[in-house]
């Protein structure tokens, strides 16, 4: 019923604005070619616009052009790398055009929140990457095509697996509660998934990254928010077609591994020898071939431009039974009527994705699993009712087969998304733009896991166990802007008037069910389980929640002759998931800049525009419901104690969680000042910004007294407090802060003889997140204490201390002073209450240096990045470097840190390894084919590597930043426990990749 | 003039639209129930389950590793974790336990605080919903007594919160007032009880027994000792004839007990509905899946002191209690430790040993007699489904003898109390003449793992002693320290003394 209320109001809409309509118009068609100054050669695809208003084309391959025009018409020309130049038509009917070549970047268009803005205008912290500034590659999530290209954006992927989607932190940690990665804009849909979106059909991203730029965005603003613009049709050119093709094949192979003993080695050192030899690594491990194909067709005819696009993926892990398949199709169409005033635009896109993964606990055992162990037992390989199916087990401690574990559990999985958005604009007079979105994005998908009946590990115990779950997520927004700009003398003036209401919706349902007669039927009839009653190994579950949040916004942004300029924005929020008399917020942003080289003349300075900004954002929390008492469903119970009698069991009421009614807004208030600066007209260009950031009310879940009166005043239904029963509530508690520095210049163009180089360098320093506090009055603690590093043997002492005062993630424990004679540990300490730190995993600073040659044809590229200051706790030697007799079970890491110890592991600092690296992220080689063909306009073959080096001392799998931590599945604390490297790691990848690119006219 | 019509007229629908689709943020539940909803209900199998749903946080963490139960047998001389190399050092907290160093930060410490003051927290809820019924309000009163009676004896000085508590960081108040609270809330609501057999639920004698075992340790927990009183609160049991002694002592304790005579309160474990009775996991060695037919690889973790299981005679039936020597799997074969300590004298072939090597850092892994007192199920998963008993009738007998014994040394009744429990196991092998010795030892090889030694041990004054890797420990320890999370959250919680 809501949904249809929504389709209709929205139908209405555009009902009424159609039949508000004029049109009136009196044309003369214009003609003409344009050259470059240079050398004369014609400019195609040089952009031609009446000035005020929207009619435009392009010129052809030849330079050429033909517009209508209205009287008195001005027409503009822009083309990246040229001056601007405008014409009057007055009575020409041919007008020919040479354009002058301008290095300045200055005219480049940056997507801001709502709108574009040129980017001499911005007064913010905000970085804008087109297409050629990708990372190229087997780049199969959009992060990737950005990673280390913007000061102050971190994007990692730790190991190489295909399935994990990268972690992103933009500029450093700086809220913890529910959201830590930023908020996506998927061509001006608000939280939309990335998932929607192939890395081929990305024309631009944009990255607001202080908290002026993205206080637009209000409440969800505070982890900052990436713009994603995809590829469109061009209006303006006339009717054209265009096919592209690119399309490349992937090999990957291990690109660093963990050195153990050999099997002579592991029994000279006590180990069981059980005859054979394995190399378990080896086992797990393959090359790996990926290819990957994207035909898109963009085009223009009449009114109309459109763009479809076509994608197909399939990667396949370095480890066997990890793979994907991903099919991802978006069509993109735009319609003009009523002389450019009227545009409707509608793009949807539909992807599947069907997915492989293993146990990730196969990692660790290829590492440390017994090297003189065969695969298959001889005793029982060929007895075909053997109850490991053949497979090597012995009943040892945390002791599997790592190639049984990786063939006997299967882990099966498919997601579908789709996102419709349909945006009608309609210029109401001349200036005024009045803009209605309706966006849907939806994700649906289903996971199966089947552990077979000789699965050692867990399946043998319940004889075969199916799992099977759904999803499906959906975010509906309908959003309404007017736009209004104005000139009044030397100022322009932009304003910006907005609504909008978003609602997200998340159901699904699972099942688990045990003891099967067959393995082969898997998850895919859990009708043949025979136990699919409540039982320790099965389950049956349901969920579904919603969320409302409602929002205005206004915003003016102002020019004074291109030297002055200002932004001011405010977004009002209500969000239903908030306490009832908390559900409103208000988050204002201010921004100002000026730009000297106007005022003064400043010689070889070109551009220097002094910026400041300061902006509150919000965050919102991990769930909606965090305010309300309510009953969840508790244990069953049995009345008369007697599992053989059913009539007689219900389900318990539990108390859901200990409720928290006055649950506000997390804010964050952001200060940046920066500094855009170009010398030699433009030659050498970049920027600096220094940013510092206070965090207050800080959403978190702290431990309350348990059984005591509830501390935020939930009440029972007699008036009195709620006890609390939990212990643990979700409350605005504590305080952040932390600040940085960021760097980005490029030197356009060297001239080296025939060779032109371009370098581009960015770099962040952190200052890394302080802990102010975490109490607010009465209620607070004095500390978290996080992560231990596991089992065996370590599964009580965290070792990462967040304390107020301190920074955050700390990493504690003793220091390590040497070994004695007895190769036992000497440490500065035993007891807890004396460790100190001993390292932290938020990196100091990070940098990118991008190098670009091209030569005629030929180009090459290669990205240097490195990340510095970070430790990372190196679980592999923490556990398994010991020579102990307990360890034997166990093969040992070895690695040049390594001592000779014959205690049992203990945690010190003597596993915390600086962890700083430089590493070749990146490096490609293109030749751009020369064609001469009526259809063929390009063609072009590169060769890209990833991931071809690293530097760095430390010894683990993976030096890259760990932002969180894989083990611990709640997201709020594992973002407190940064610097871990677990076990379960996948391995890392190396990449070689080549490719095709086709474009067809 | 058309041009500001349409400028109107867009703008105002845009805004209309805007205006009319937002629904009010208000937050709608699918998936959960409302509170007020829930309890405005008039089914009588509603107002049931709410009724038992006191008791569900109970079963909880009472019997898995890290609990309360975990503190009170490890720190006790009956069991020991003892940590095998890497394995079980878990930052030394069990050999902190056993050696009675330890700290406020253990976790099991504040794991046990969190379990009771959750199920009173519960409790609390349900008081202020259906207080007004008189039953319902007595049984639960009495039922929280019984989570106080638990946490006087750990904890010793702990804030009392009630229903009618409104202070949210409620202050810690001295034992003595927290055993008067105790008394009182079973006195004033005994008559209200019901006085015939419930399973799993509070009635008369469960109160009973809740003061049995106050007065029997009142001299601990207040310094006044209420032998007689003790005394009194048992006799009403026996009187009552509703409870007796099993013909055999382990049907108290088999998979199915639910029928036991004998067991006046049990934690309602089950392993699908119910779970947090982990014993096979804590206890049993890692090749003994193959025993049992486990669903889940055992951790290899607890056992039992050799003295203590030496205070067993093969004669006792209770001796059983324990599992020693070779182990088979399931099908007989015998099963073998491939990684058995090069040293350990057995050799791979599995067999538990009551003698234990030491207790750290290189236990062997084969060493030490395990708890087989529950039946483990063939084919059961981690958790159990045997009822855990918190009250017994055996153990009601031993308490009337010793609080008659306390009063009286030569009380024949005393005397006799004792020999009709041991003559169930021990047949023709009575005690001539009680002693505190004979008394302990005797409540020891009855009550083994029943989370009753610690408190045993203290009010025979032998808690302080030295024995097997364990030194002589100061009276301060005789209370576990009040949690340091717990303090983190509640200022007004005051440390105990010598922490």
């Amino acid at each position: 019923m809501n949904q249809f209320y929504l389709f209709t109001r929205r139908c209405l809409a555009i009902v009424l604005m159609l039949g508000s309509l004029v049109a009136v118009a009196q044309q003369r068609t214009v003609t003409g070619k344009v050259t470059s100054a240079d050398d004369n050669s014609p400019v195609p695809g040089v952009n031609i616009l009446e000035k005020g208003t929207s009619n435009g084309t392009a010129t052809d391959a030849n330079g050429n052009y033909t517009i209508s025009v209205g009287p008195n018409a001005t027409l503009v020309f822009t083309f990246v790398g040229f001056a601007t130049k405008e014409e009057a038509v007055g009575a020409r009917s041919v007008i020919d055009v040479s354009l002058t070549s301008d290095v300045t970047a200055l005219s480049e268009i940056v997507v801001t929140g709502y709108g574009t803005q040129e980017k001499k205008e911005i007064t913010s912290a905000v970085a804008s990457l087109k297409e050629k500034d990708f990372n190229q590659g087997n780049v199969t999530t959009p992060g990737q095509l950005i990673q280390g290209k913007v000061a102050g954006l971190s994007i990692v992927r730790p190991g190489g697996d295909p399935n994990q989607s990268p972690t992103f932190r933009l500029r450093g940690i700086s809220t913890f509660g529910a959201n830590t990665a930023p908020l996506i804009v998927l061509d001006g849909v608000v939280g939309a998934s990335l998932d929607n979106v192939d890395p081929n059909d990305i024309q631009s991203i944009d990255v607001l990254k202080d908290g002026s730029a993205a206080a637009i965005y209000g409440a969800r603003g505070s982890s900052g928010v990436i713009m994603v613009t995809t590829k469109s049709g061009k209006a303006g050119r006339g009717t054209y077609t265009n096919v592209d093709y690119n399309g490349f094949v992937t090999f990957d192979q291990v690109a660093n591994n963990i050195t153990v003993l050999s099997p002579q080695e592991f029994v000279a050192r006590g180990g069981q020898d059980f005859g054979s030899s394995t190399n378990w690594f080896n086992e797990l491990t393959q090359n790996a071939t990926s290819q990957t194909h994207n035909i898109s067709l963009t085009g223009a005819s009449g009114n109309t431009t459109y763009r479809a696009a076509v994608n197909f993926r399939d990667n396949q892990g370095i480890v066997k039974g990890v793979d994907f398949q991903r099919l991802n199709t978006r069509l993109q169409v735009t319609q003009q009527a009523l002389d450019g005033k009227l545009r409707f635009d509608a793009s949807l896109a539909y992807n599947t994705r069907s997915q492989e993964s293993i146990n990730m606990a196969a990692f660790r055992y290829a590492v440390i699993y017994n090297p003189t162990a065969p695969i298959f037992d001889p005793a029982t390989e060929n007895n075909p009712n053997d109850q490991f199916g053949g497979y090597f087990q012995r009943p040892l401690f945390d002791f599997f087969n790592p190639v049984a574990l990786a063939r006997q559990q299967q882990f099966l999985g498919e997601r579908r998304n789709s996102l419709a958005n349909f945006r009608v604009e309609y210029d109401i007079v001349e200036n005024l733009t009045a803009s209605v979105n309706y966006a849907e994005d939806r994700e649906a998908g289903w996971d199966g896991s089947y552990w077979s009946k000789q699965d050692f590990n867990f399946g043998i115990g319940g004889d075969g166990v199916a799992r099977r779950t759904t999803f499906d997520n959906i975010n509906r927004l309908l959003e309404g802007t007017l736009k209004y700009s104005k000139s009044f003398n030397k100022l322009n003036a932009d304003f910006l008037l907005g609504a909008a209401t978003q609602k997200r919706g998340s159901e699904g349902f699972g099942v688990q069910v045990n003891r099967f007669l067959f393995d082969v039927t898997g998850f895919n009839q859990l009708a043949f389980a025979s136990n699919r009653a409540p039982s320790n190994l099965t389950e049956v579950y349901s969920f579904k929640n919603e969320n409302i949040l409602n929002s205005a916004f206004a915003r003016i942004n102002l020019n004074h002759s291109n030297t002055y300029f200002l932004s001011a924005s405010v977004r009002s929020e209500s969000f239903s998931g908030f306490g009832q008399d908390e559900k409103t917020g208000v988050f204002p942003a201010a921004s100002a800049g000026v730009q000297l080289t106007e005022l003064f003349d400043m010689g070889p300075v070109s551009n220097l525009k002094f910026r400041v900004s300061y902006g509150v954002t919000g965050n919102l929390p991990p769930a909606a419901n965090l305010a309300l008492a309510t009953f969840a469903p508790g244990q069953i119970i049995d009345f008369d104690g007697d599992p053989l009698t059913l009539d007689d069991t219900y389900v318990s009421l539990r108390q859901a969680r200990d409720p928290n009614p006055t649950l506000k807004w997390e804010t964050k208030k952001e200060f940046n000042v920066g500094f855009d600066f170009g010398l030699f007209n433009n030659r050498l260009t970049g920027s600096m910004e220094y940013y510092t950031r206070n965090i207050d009310d800080l959403l978190f879940g702290i431990n309350i007294p348990a059984g005591a009166p509830n501390p935020f005043g939930a009440k029972a239904e007699d008036g009195s407090p709620l006890s609390n029963v939990a212990g643990f509530a979700w409350a605005n508690i504590g305080s952040l802060q932390a600040g940085g520095f960021e760097f980005i210049a490029s030197y356009n163009d060297i001239k080296l003889g025939p060779v032109s180089w371009t370098p581009t360098v960015n770099f962040t320093i952190y200052q890394r997140t302080q802990i102010k506090s975490f109490s607010v009055g009465d209620l607070g603690i004095s500390e978290i204490r996080l992560a231990t590093p596991g089992s065996p043997g370590q599964n009580n002492n965290p070792i990462i201390w967040n304390r107020p005062g301190e920074t955050l993630g700390n990493m504690y424990g003793p220091r390590y002073q040497g070994i004695d004679e007895n190769g036992r540990y000497v440490l500065s300490t035993d007891n807890v209450d004396e460790w100190e730190v001993v390292g932290n995993g938020l990196p100091l600073g990070e940098g990118g240096l991008l190098n670009t040659f091209t030569y005629k044809n030929w180009d090459l590229n290669f990205f240097l990045r490195a990340v510095w200051g970070h430790t990372l706790y190196n679980s592999y030697r923490g556990f398994y470097e010991n020579r102990d007799p307990a360890s034997n079970t166990w093969n040992s890491v070895t690695t040049s840190k390594t001592p000779y110890v014959t205690q049992s592991p203990t945690f010190s600092s003597l596993f915390v390894e600086d962890a700083s690296f430089i590493r070749l992220d990146n490096m490609s080689i293109g030749y751009n084919i020369p064609v001469k063909s009526a259809y063929l306009s390009r063609a072009r073959v590169y060769f890209a590597g990833q991931n071809l080096f690293t530097i760095t001392n430390y010894t683990g799998i993976d030096p890259e930043v760990r932002y969180n931590d894989t083990e611990n599945g709640d997201t709020f604390t594992s973002n407190l426990a940064p610097g871990l490297e677990r076990r379960n790691t996948y391995f890392t990848t190396r990449s070689l990749t080549f490719g095709v690119t086709l474009n067809f006219k | 003039m058309m041009r500001v019509i349409n400028k109107k007229m867009v703008a105002l629908t845009l805004f209309v639209i805007l205006a009319t689709a937002c629904e009010a943020p208000d937050q709608k539940i699918f998936d959960e129930i409302d509170r007020d909803f829930a309890l405005s209900s008039t089914d009588p199998t509603v107002l049931a389950s709410f009724a038992a749903s006191a008791y569900t946080p109970l079963n909880g963490t009472w019997g898995a590793h890290n609990s309360l139960w975990s503190l009170h047998e490890v720190s006790s001389d009956e069991m020991a974790i003892t940590q095998k190399g890497a394995d079980w050092e878990d930052g030394g907290q069990w050999i902190r336990v056993h050696r009675h160093q330890y700290q406020p930060t253990e976790e099991s410490i504040n794991n046990g605080w969190a379990y009771c003051y959750s199920a009173i927290g519960n409790i609390n809820n349900l008081l202020k919903s259906f207080g007004s019924n008189a039953i319902l309000r007595a049984n639960f009163e009495v039922l929280r007594a019984m989570i106080y009676l638990w946490l006087i004896d750990a904890y010793g000085n702990v804030p009392i919160i009630t229903e009618e508590t409104t202070d949210s960081t409620p202050p810690t108040v001295p034992r003595a007032q927290v055993y008067a609270f105790i008394e009182s809330s079973v006195v004033n609501n005994l008559d209200k009880l019901e006085k015939a057999r419930t399973y799993a639920t509070v009635n008369y004698y469960v109160g009973q027994a809740i003061l049995a075992k106050l007065y029997l340790n009142a001299q601990v927990y207040t310094g006044t000792a209420q032998w007689q009183k003790a005394a009194d609160a048992c006799q009403a049991i026996i009187s009552s004839g509703v409870y007796s002694l099993e013909p055999n002592f382990f049907n108290n304790f088999v998979t199915r007990n639910s029928g036991s005579v004998e067991n006046i309160f049990v934690l309602n474990y089950d392993e699908n509905n119910a779970g947090g009775f982990n014993l096979p996991q804590m206890t049993l060695h890692y090749a003994s899946q193959a025993t049992f037919n486990l669903q889940q690889q055992p951790w290899n973790g607890y056992s039992t002191l050799e003295e203590f299981y030496n205070s067993f005679n093969s004669a006792d039936s209770r001796i059983n209690s324990f599992l020693v020597g070779p182990q088979f799997s399931s099908d007989g074969k015998r099963l073998e430790d491939l990684s058995a300590e090069p040293n350990d004298p057995d050799g791979p072939p599995l067999t538990f040993t009551p003698q234990i090597n030491m207790l750290a850092p290189n236990a062997f892994r084969q060493s030490g007699a395990r708890v087989g007192k529950w039946e483990f199920r063939l084919g059961a998963g981690p958790n159990l489904s045997n009822d855990y008993p918190i009250f017994r009738y055996s153990d009601i007998l031993l308490m009337r003898a010793e609080a008659l014994w306390r009063i009286n040394n030569a009380s024949a009744e005393a005397l006799s109390l004792v020999n009709q429990v041991r003559a169930r196991s021990w047949p023709g092998n009575p005690i001539a003449a009680l002693t505190a010795d004979e008394l302990l030892a005797e409540r020891g090889r009855e009550m083994f793992a029943e989370g009753y030694r610690r408190q045993d041990l203290i009010r025979f004054g032998r808690f302080n002693q030295a024995w097997w890797e364990k030194p002589a420990s100061a009276a301060t320890k005789n209370i576990f320290p009040i949690p340091q999370a717990q303090r983190l959250s509640n200022p007004d919680l005051q440390q105990n003394p010598g922490y």
